[in-house]
């Protein structure tokens, strides 16, 4: 059985946002994607803990940005996965794809 | 429109999230606000962030509560690498600045070293004597016991035989009590005959202080018994010394005043006990001193039952106490028992004068950390523009006192490593110069820098860098950053801030030193007082030295006497001798004893038990003292055992017992039993127990004449008393081979000048106002160069103001005034409060204090008067620069 601790879905939505998005994940941006691919409105809470807790867990890594105007002279923080996020990614891709499979007529 | 977001909302985010988040969060929660605005307007956009941010901030509190751990995402560890990065960092930028600024780093490592030192040698005295385990095992538990006699003011005194053995027999709560004895034996045969100091203890004495022996046995019982106490127990230093540490030594026999004693044992090396014997034989009474109730001289040690509490203890040996005043009225009438602690019976009344020092010490130490505020605080003026720069760049507040801290506790450790090498000179210093008294205070052998003394030292200077450092610090970043920065080359030091502290640290080291010039100055009062009294005699080229003969081959009086009369004879016709005599207790010598005295046909009225204190004497001693005949006659040659027994009294006597009356004819008696001498003579009191002690009644006897019971032991034990041209040097052997030529089988102790007895009995004293004043000057000091720095730093200050004032026709005078009104009124409050702490403080002197109120006015007005001039002093100089301010010079200046 694999060793790599299984996702939550919340938390593979927040991590493919953030690959999809590149150099420019950060809060807003992910916030935004995720309405865009999905129509899912989610608070902004949520995204903050989630990426704090993924950050936790060793899935992402942050930088702080230089600080701009706009933002009152504050930094923004970005987000890029770490290589354990895109094995465990891979690995819930392999376990629905697994399961999805023979199901198709069914679901149809 | 401003590019912020609402007042409310910033506080919430900033309670609310952890502090990692906070930046990166109010920037979007901003970034969207903005656009938001544009988009719906500010009231709308204003409801929206308050909303959002409530929600952020409401699942960040979940989030907390559900994983249970504080907030912030950095793990632990990195958490603490940072912090000791940042100490490591800050660390070594401390370092550096106290290298760039040589003058100012050795100068407070000085005073800090002074403070620190000075507290180190202390506590290791008042830790060595009053805090450490005493050297026995379960100290706690053993306890001093004597006899109290409160009407006459006497706490702990000597025990009577007949008491110690019913206490003894009918106490309960201790497992093991003993008496003790201290006597001199001497050790003949093999070798030099040498006076031994010997503790003559009842069985049980080890048990009492928890101490076995390390070869052979204890004493038994039976041996308390006269005819089997020959037996004797031997110091391992004794036992080294003397007999080559031996190991097959117990059961043999040494000499010990002309009888066989059996070794049974060997105390083991760290057997301690404060007057130092070199063996322990049994203390064996006859029957008839067994019943002795009235002659007071047995010390006595027990140790407490497990389970019976100090305070049990007390209360069984009190109603023992009460018992025998009931029964026995005519000699424990009045008399309690006392129990207290060991150790508090060895240290007696040193624990005052200790801790009175150590006082003084913390009062020196907290002079020193004023002394380094200030000079920090002149610092921080120099750092302004660093400080401002690094608070304009958004270095927070917190982080810069925290690195300014870092330095002070740096300055502090390197004084204190300087004050720990002032600690081992000192500590040597004072293990020199410690009265013989303190010898006998418990871990005064120990003296040193132990962990225990460096763990102190180091924990005070941590402290010491933290009060020092810290109002210095929150002065110097309390700043407006932009005034700073705009006020051109002029640093203020914090403004008025900085000032009013400056002022408050120099009047506190004002008050602080006058506090230590007012405590040096009581002990010099007093010293001086004392140092005046007169001990009733002429002490100069007078010797001293005690004989203690065997009762082996001295066995009664007449024998005794004859060595005596021989033994002077003599003396007194050796060259550069110009007077010899002997006496059973001569004054500053500790030796004493007092026995009931009784006036024929006559009952004296008194409320406590009249007691005298016999001295035997031979006939000139008076002369050969030069103590004042008052009335009647002297003894003389025809004083003998035949002749009728006299006596002579001094007037401390008359006063007590004869008040108006003329005493000579009357008999009296001393002691048991009754045996009436004629009072012959009335001659000037003595001061016997030291220069401060009260006189008290005594009765001289004439040496061939016996008088009580006790004579016997009595004329046995008398000192030489030896006047002469010379010195102790070569008077010596002269005194040595008289005896020898009397008796080559008596050894004699030390030989010494009565001077010496006397200032060794004001040693104590003298220790005391020796360490008091140095702490006082090194306060003093402290002081002036305190108040001088301010005032220089204040004259330098004003310059432009004082160079507007004088090219508006200022006169050097009444920039002067300026100058000194300021410097006045510093010192004016210092010193008040100064004087109003010393009248607080000053009654824990009391007791230390003879003959001079712990209030004395001359002392405060004289003391005053020095710190005074002192503070004069220390201003001449910014003073008088001051009035020389170039007018054209200070306006130039930029």
């Amino acid at each position: 059985m694999s060793e790599i601790p299984t996702l939550g879905e919340f938390e593979q939505v927040v991590l493919l946002a953030i690959l999809r998005l590149g150099d420019d994940a950060y809060a807003v941006a992910v916030q935004n994607e995720i309405l865009r691919c999905t129509g899912r409105d989610v608070s902004r809470g949520s995204i903050y803990i989630t990426l704090d807790r993924l950050e936790t867990k060793g899935y992402l890594r942050s930088r702080l940005a230089d600080p701009t105007p706009e933002r009152g002279g504050r930094a923004k923080r970005y987000y890029t996965l770490r290589p354990a996020a895109v094995e465990a990614l891979k690995e819930s891709r392999r376990a629905l794809v697994a399961l999805w499979r023979g199901l198709e007529a069914k679901l149809a | 429109m401003s590019e912020r977001l609402p007042r409310g909302v910033e506080t919430l985010l900033r309670f609310g999230l952890p502090s990692d988040q906070r930046e990166p969060i109010a920037g979007d929660l901003l970034e969207e606000y903005v656009a938001r605005v544009r988009r719906d307007g500010e009231l709308r956009a204003r409801a929206a962030v308050w909303a959002e941010a409530a929600r952020i901030a409401w699942r960040f509190r979940l989030e907390k509560t559900v994983r249970g751990r504080p907030l912030p995402p950095i793990s632990d560890e990195v958490r603490r690498a940072g912090m000791w990065d940042r100490v490591r960092q800050d660390v070594t930028f401390g370092v550096r600045m106290l290298r760039r600024q040589p003058g100012f780093t050795v100068v407070a490592v000085l005073a800090l070293a002074m403070g620190i030192g000075a507290n180190t040698a202390i506590f290791s005295v008042v830790d060595a004597v009053l805090w450490r385990a005493l050297p026995f095992p379960g100290a706690d538990e053993i306890v001093a016991l004597g006899e109290a006699r409160p009407r006459e003011g006497r706490v702990k005194g000597p025990v009577a035989p007949a008491d110690f053995y019913d206490w003894r027999r009918d106490s309960t709560s201790f497992t093991a009590m003993a008496a003790y004895d201290e006597v001199a034996i001497n050790l003949t045969g093999a070798g030099e005959p040498e006076r031994l100091r010997v503790l003559s203890v009842t069985p049980g004495f080890l048990s009492a202080i928890g101490i076995g022996p390390a070869l052979g046995r204890d004493f038994t019982a039976d041996e308390e018994t006269q005819g089997r106490h020959r037996v004797v127990l031997l110091t391992e230093s004794l036992w080294r010394r003397r007999f080559g540490a031996d190991g097959a030594i117990v059961g043999r026999t040494v000499a010990l005043d002309n009888h066989g004693y059996e070794v049974v044992g060997v105390l083991p090396e760290r057997f301690w006990w404060p007057t130092r014997p070199d063996m322990l034989v049994p203390l064996a009474l006859d029957e008839h001193d067994r019943t002795l109730r009235a002659a007071h001289f047995l010390d006595v040690v027990g140790r407490r039952r497990s389970g019976v509490s100090f305070e049990q203890a007390r209360g069984e040996m009190a109603v023992i106490g009460a018992r025998l005043s009931a029964d026995f009225p005519a000699e424990n009438a009045n008399h309690t028992t006392s129990v207290l602690p060991l150790r508090d019976a060895l240290v007696g009344d040193t624990r005052t004068a200790l801790l009175v020092l150590l006082g003084a010490v913390g009062l020196v130490l907290l002079t020193a950390c004023a002394n380094v505020a200030t000079l920090l605080l002149a610092r921080a003026t120099t750092r302004q523009k660093e400080l401002a720069i690094r608070m304009a760049v958004g270095g927070a507040r917190g982080r810069i006192v925290q690195q300014m801290l870092t330095e002070s506790v740096v300055l502090a450790t390197a004084g204190g490593a300087v004050g720990l090498l002032l600690a081992v000179w000192s500590i040597e210093a004072l293990r020199r110069i410690l009265p013989a008294q303190f010898s006998a205070l418990p871990g005064i052998d120990q003296l040193g820098l132990d962990a225990r003394v460096l763990i102190a030292a180091f924990i005070v200077s941590l402290i010491t860098g933290l009060a020092f450092g810290v109002a210095p610090a929150l002065v110097a970043t309390d700043q407006r950053v932009g005034s700073t920065l705009n006020e051109g080359a002029r640093g203020t030091s914090g403004g008025a801030g900085g000032r009013r502290l400056r002022s408050t640290l120099v009047v506190a080291e004002l008050a602080l030193s006058l506090v230590l010039l007012v405590g040096a100055g009581l002990l010099t009062a007093s010293f001086w007082k004392l140092t005046d009294v007169s001990p009733g005699f002429r002490p100069d080229q007078l010797v001293t030295t005690r004989l203690a003969l065997p009762s082996a081959r001295y066995p009664d009086h007449a024998r005794a006497a004859a060595f005596y009369q021989t033994l002077l004879d003599r003396l007194r016709i050796l060259p550069g001798i110009e007077r010899a005599s002997a006496t059973s207790a001569p004054p500053f010598s500790g030796f004493d004893g007092r026995l009931n005295l009784e006036v024929e046909d006559r009952e004296i009225e008194s409320p406590i038990p009249v007691r005298a204190h016999p001295r035997v004497v031979s006939p000139d001693y008076f002369q050969t003292m030069s103590i004042p005949l008052v009335r009647g006659r002297v003894f003389n040659d025809r004083d003998t055992a035949d002749a009728p027994q006299v006596a002579i009294i001094n007037q401390s006597a008359v006063k007590r017992f004869w008040p108006g009356r003329n005493p000579l004819g009357e008999r009296i008696s001393v002691g048991t039993p009754t045996r009436w001498m004629e009072v012959v003579g009335v001659v000037g009191d003595v001061k016997h127990d030291g220069l401060d002690a009260e006189t008290t009644p005594e009765v001289y006897i004439p040496f061939k004449q016996e008088f009580t019971a006790l004579g016997n032991g009595l004329i046995r034990g008398l000192s030489l008393v030896v006047r002469s041209g010379s010195d102790v040097a070569s008077i010596a052997p002269l005194i040595r081979s008289a005896v020898a030529s009397v008796d080559d089988q008596q050894p004699v102790g030390l030989i010494r000048p009565m001077d010496d007895l006397i200032a060794q009995s004001v040693a104590p004293r003298r220790l005391n106002l020796l360490l008091l004043s140095v702490f006082a000057l090194v306060a003093v000091t402290l002081t002036a160069a305190g108040l001088y720095g301010v005032m220089a730093y204040l004259v330098a200050q004003r310059t432009r103001e004082i160079g507007v004032r004088m090219a508006l026709g200022a006169t050097p005078s009444s920039v002067l005034r300026l100058v000194l009104r300021q410097a006045g009124g510093m010192t004016l409050a210092g010193m008040l409060i100064g004087l109003a702490s010393a009248y607080v403080f000053g009654r824990y002197l009391t007791s230390l204090l003879f003959q001079v109120s712990a209030a004395d006015p001359a002392v405060y007005a004289v003391v005053s008067l020095i710190l005074g001039t002192v503070a004069l002093l220390a201003i001449v100089i910014p003073c008088s620069r001051a009035t020389r301010v170039d007018p054209l010079t200070a306006l130039r200046e930029p």
